[in-house]
């Protein structure tokens, strides 16, 4: 017996795509590799270790509801199931305890996530220097955080970072914001629209004000940024107003995010480049069906669109899924659509002035110094790549046999968009010539003998499916 | 210097960083653990040799590749404190030579 | 429109390596490569270099390409990665040996000394961490591995140097015969030349079609899984008589799993997918034999495209039914080995029409058979 649907993912957009099926009578699987459901940004949230996790603010806080009504949808939510390969064939592999599990499904519905752009300055490999994505998941996940830090970078997610941790009494040794000035210029212009969200707006200002209050030093339009130190981080040079230079045992980068691009490349779905967020879209429809008719895509995973996009993605695909196991009609579909539909245009209308507002000057998105490492897995450098692309590795492809570059554990997550991106540069082409790496899964490291315990599973544990009889 | 927030933690568990007993929180992840306990260097680039530590804490970067309990190439992030882990940092680099000992 | 004395269909080891043989001599090459050179089979392979276990038609020009490959980094001023580790078979049990004994006896008999036969003692020697009931094997001294992609780059950029015309993206769609000239019919532009050759490995056959040679080419997509660093544990090259192990450790310690298991292999959609079924087979059956590999991390997993001939032998002809074209394709997933004799085997039968060896094995027409 195959699954009806199975949403590998259970962030924003899968676990709203699991209670709109369970709406319907429709009963998902999810699997998901946390320990809990809420992805990355509700991480923890209906269970803090924070003694007060209201610090983190409302919009983490609303994140508590999702996950309760996802609790209680009556979806089968495997916990731990890390998913490895996604089949075009609708076939589903993951590892849990120690073995690996098939699973066959008519509807597939991926919700990956985000990570982080890469931020190659000099020095990013030292140990100390980390992602501003991980300070909020030490916070969630364990309540750490790091004392004295320096955040540098620029988007939203660095602002509510620091925020926190100042709201939390955490020590921040300053903010070092590198949007162009320019940027403003190119946002004005996406303002009118965005005023449409001005509670939006509104909370992106409130939360530079807040830090503004705090007194921590903050420089803005910054450039030219490198880490210190020799074997750990010891701090972070840069110009602001002339040479700046700030101690700090920790370093927290981030400018952007972008989809995590190895499961639905690994899948061979179509992929468009997007210049606005400079990343590589999922191509999909309005309901994020993709170029396989019976995989979908929701959430960040596909294109950026935050949490509340996300939730209503998993919703509008949830819908289609319906309408495609025949449960729903297209009508009703088309029906129940429309008003998160709206909601999601609205939303786009103010993530387009953000992406204006917070678009990463190149100067930090490809390295700037011949010897800076690309990848960090393999140790290659900016002036290992050009040796292999001047030996006739012109394709990102061809370059990965001849460096290794994008062969190590992380499957090119780091490397992968700056490879893209020097290529282009230095053969003198777009970048969406110049295409991406060819990925495969296992999405993760896996051990030769958790493969050598394969199981096809053809339905859920005995004691899961009589609960709900 | 990671500090923890918590107020109270109901309750503990010893693990073992790099030979040296910790009394960390139940069910924090292990990176959390090496945090904590100021032991932040996860493994030897295979390569160049220098430290690494971790960096994403969200299972992307695979920065944060420790052995735990005998089993090189394990996310600290991602995997649980349980007690009486030994957590070792990885030093798996191009000259690694397999230990003969014990056959 | 662009010319040359030769014109080679296919950026494979094989193609590359009769373009360095021919641009050597001083004779002008445009090779066509549809994606970009070594981008499959030839680029993706196990990277084994061996003569160990192959068929006796083959094992001549093996040995001469072993010979070839000891020297092969000075010659084409190139690191192909290639290292002598020697390979050895495994015997797991009676059964395995007495295989090995008659095979040693048809091998003898054609004056081949190449593989030993080795005793459970020096098994474990040469394999400290195998399985100790395998009760011995065979070993081929001058065996090893090298880098496919680089070792086929090798070619090319050595090539490229003696002036052949490496063209890249470019797929070739038309190729007919016009007088004494081919005529070869590109999306960026048509290329001719008095001779052809035919390297285009698992889309050889419909190149034969366009010369005029009907062959029964099938494809198939061979996987292969690769794992994290591991502290070394193996220097030899590990295949096994009867069993579908193969495995080899790089200098930089990642360990390479092969054994012949077969994906699926989408040619018109130029990729493959993956049997993970058969991988998680291939998994158990490198644990049973090396216990130690239990915790071997996988990092990645894939396949690629290559061409089989029904006898697993590869076809070295001149057409059968047009002047002036010759093939050197379908090498059934052991062709890396051979790709340094081929190109020059191929190049000797377009400059003299003498190869140097019996090809009567590699006939293009061997399947053309009458029909009551």
């Amino acid at each position: 017996m195959a699954f009806d649907c199975v949403i590998v993912g259970a962030g924003p957009a899968g676990m709203s795509a699991a209670v709109t099926l369970a709406e319907h009578g429709v009963r998902s699987l999810v699997l998901d590799r946390g320990a809990k459901a809420g992805g990355q940004i509700y991480r923890y949230a209906a269970s803090s270790p924070l003694p007060d996790p209201s610090k983190l603010g409302p919009d983490y806080m609303s994140g508590a509801a999702l996950i309760n009504a996802f609790e209680a949808c009556g979806a089968d939510h495997v916990a731990g199931a890390d998913v490895w390969h996604v089949g075009d064939d609708g076939r589903i592999l993951y590892s849990i305890d120690g073995e690996t599990r098939q699973i066959e499904t008519r509807e597939v519905l991926v919700c990956p996530g985000a990570i982080e752009r890469p931020m190659p300055i000099p020095g990013w490999t030292l140990p100390g220097v980390m992602t501003a994505g991980a300070a909020q998941v030490m916070l969630k996940t364990d309540a750490i955080v790091a004392e004295n830090a320096v955040f540098a970078g620029s988007g939203p997610l660095l602002y509510l970072v620091v925020a926190q941790y100042l709201r939390l009494g955490v020590k921040v040794a300053g903010l070092v914001d590198t949007t162009p000035r320019r940027n403003f210029l190119q946002a004005a212009s996406a303002a009118p629209a965005a005023l449409r969200s001005a509670s939006l707006l509104h909370k992106g200002i409130s939360l530079l004000s807040e830090i503004r209050r705090a007194g921590i030093p903050v420089y803005r339009q910054s450039v030219q940024l490198k880490l210190l130190g020799q074997t750990r981080v010891s701090g972070l040079s840069f110009y602001s107003n002339g040479l700046q230079q700030i101690e700090a045992d920790t370093v927290f980068l981030h400018h952007g995010v972008i989809p995590n691009p190895n499961m639905t490349r690994a899948l061979g779905l179509d992929h468009v480049w997007n210049e606005d967020q400079l990343a590589w879209h999922v191509k999909t429809d309005l309901y994020g069906q993709s170029s396989i008719p019976y995989i979908a895509v929701a959430g960040d995973g596909g294109a950026i669109v935050g949490g509340d996009g996300a939730h209503i993605e998993g919703r509008l695909a949830a819908l289609n899924i319906l309408m495609r196991l025949e449960r729903i009609s297209p009508e009703t579909r088309d029906r129940l659509s429309r008003s998160p539909v709206g909601e999601l245009r609205r939303l786009s209308q103010f993530r387009r002035f953000i992406d204006r507002l917070y678009r990463p000057s190149d100067a930090l998105r490809l390295p700037q110094d011949e010897d800076t490492p690309v990848c960090r897995c393999e140790d290659q450098s900016v002036a290992d790549l050009r040796a292999g692309f001047q030996l006739g590795a012109r394709d990102p492809n061809a370059l990965k046999s001849r460096t290794r570059c994008g062969m190590g554990p992380c499957q090119g997550r780091q490397c992968g968009p700056i490879v893209s991106d020097l290529l282009a540069n230095w053969r003198g082409e777009h970048v969406s010539d110049v295409g991406y790496y060819r990925m495969r899964s296992p999405q993760r490291l896996l051990s030769l003998e958790e493969l050598s315990r394969f199981k096809t599973v053809s339905s859920l544990q005995p004691r899961a499916r009589e609960a709900s009889r | 210097m990671f500090r923890s927030l918590r107020e109270n933690v109901p309750e503990t568990v010893q693990v073992s960083v790099n030979g040296h007993p910790v009394q960390v929180p139940a069910r924090q992840t292990v990176w959390s653990a090496l945090a904590l306990s100021g032991q932040t260097v996860t493994r030897k680039s295979a390569l160049s040799g220098e430290d690494r530590s971790a960096y994403c804490t969200m299972g992307v970067c695979f920065e944060c590749l420790v052995e735990i309990d005998g089993e090189p190439n394990q996310q600290a992030c991602l995997r649980e404190v349980a007690p009486g882990m030994v957590i070792v940092s990885q030093n798996i680099t191009e000259f690694t030579m397999a230990d003969r000992d014990g056959l | 429109m662009k010319t040359a004395d030769v014109l080679i269909i296919g950026g494979g080891i094989h193609g590359s390596s009769t373009a360095y043989h021919l641009a050597r001599e001083g004779i002008s090459v445009i090779l066509l490569e549809k994606d970009y050179v070594a981008r499959h089979a030839s680029g993706v392979n196990a990277g084994g270099v061996r003569v160990l276990g192959r068929d006796l038609a083959e094992v001549p020009l093996s040995k001469i390409s072993m010979q070839m490959w000891q020297t092969l980094d000075s010659e084409l001023d190139a690191d192909t990665g290639f290292r002598s580790t020697s390979m050895v078979y495994i015997a797991a049990n009676e059964a395995d040996i007495t295989t090995l004994k008659q095979r040693e006896a048809r091998m003898n008999a054609a004056g081949h000394t190449h593989e030993r036969i080795i005793d459970q003692r020096e098994l474990r020697e040469l394999l400290p961490y195998v399985h100790p009931s395998c009760t011995g094997g065979a070993v081929s001294q001058q065996d090893g591995h090298a880098n496919p992609y680089r070792s086929t780059n090798a070619f090319r950029l050595a090539a490229e140097r003696f002036g052949a015309s490496i063209v890249e993206g470019t797929e070739l769609r038309n190729l007919r015969r016009v007088g004494s000239s081919w005529i070869a019919q590109t999306p960026k532009g048509t290329f001719e030349a008095g001779t052809v050759v035919n390297c285009a490995g698992a889309w050889a056959d419909k190149v034969a079609l366009m010369i005029g040679d009907n062959v029964p080419l099938n494809h198939a997509a061979p996987m292969l899984m690769i794992t994290a660093r591991m502290p070394h544990f193996v220097e030899p090259v590990v295949g096994a008589v009867s069993r579908q192990l193969s495995f080899k450790q790089f200098e930089n310690g990642t360990v390479l799993i092969g054994g012949g298991a077969k994906g699926f292999a989408e040619r018109a959609a130029n990729k493959t997918r993956l049997d993970y079924e058969k991988l998680a087979n291939a998994a158990r059956t490198t644990i049973d034999f090396f216990p130690i590999m239990t915790r071997a991390a996988i990092n990645r997993m894939w396949a690629g495209l290559e061409a089989y001939m029904p006898d697993n032998l590869p076809v070295v002809s001149p057409s059968a039914n047009a002047e002036n074209a010759f093939h050197a394709f379908g090498f059934s997933a052991h062709g890396f080995q051979l790709g340094p004799i081929i190109g020059k085997v191929t190049a000797d039968m377009i400059l003299t029409g003498q190869p140097g060896f019996d090809l009567s094995a590699f006939r293009v027409d061997r399947y053309d058979r009458k029909v009551l």
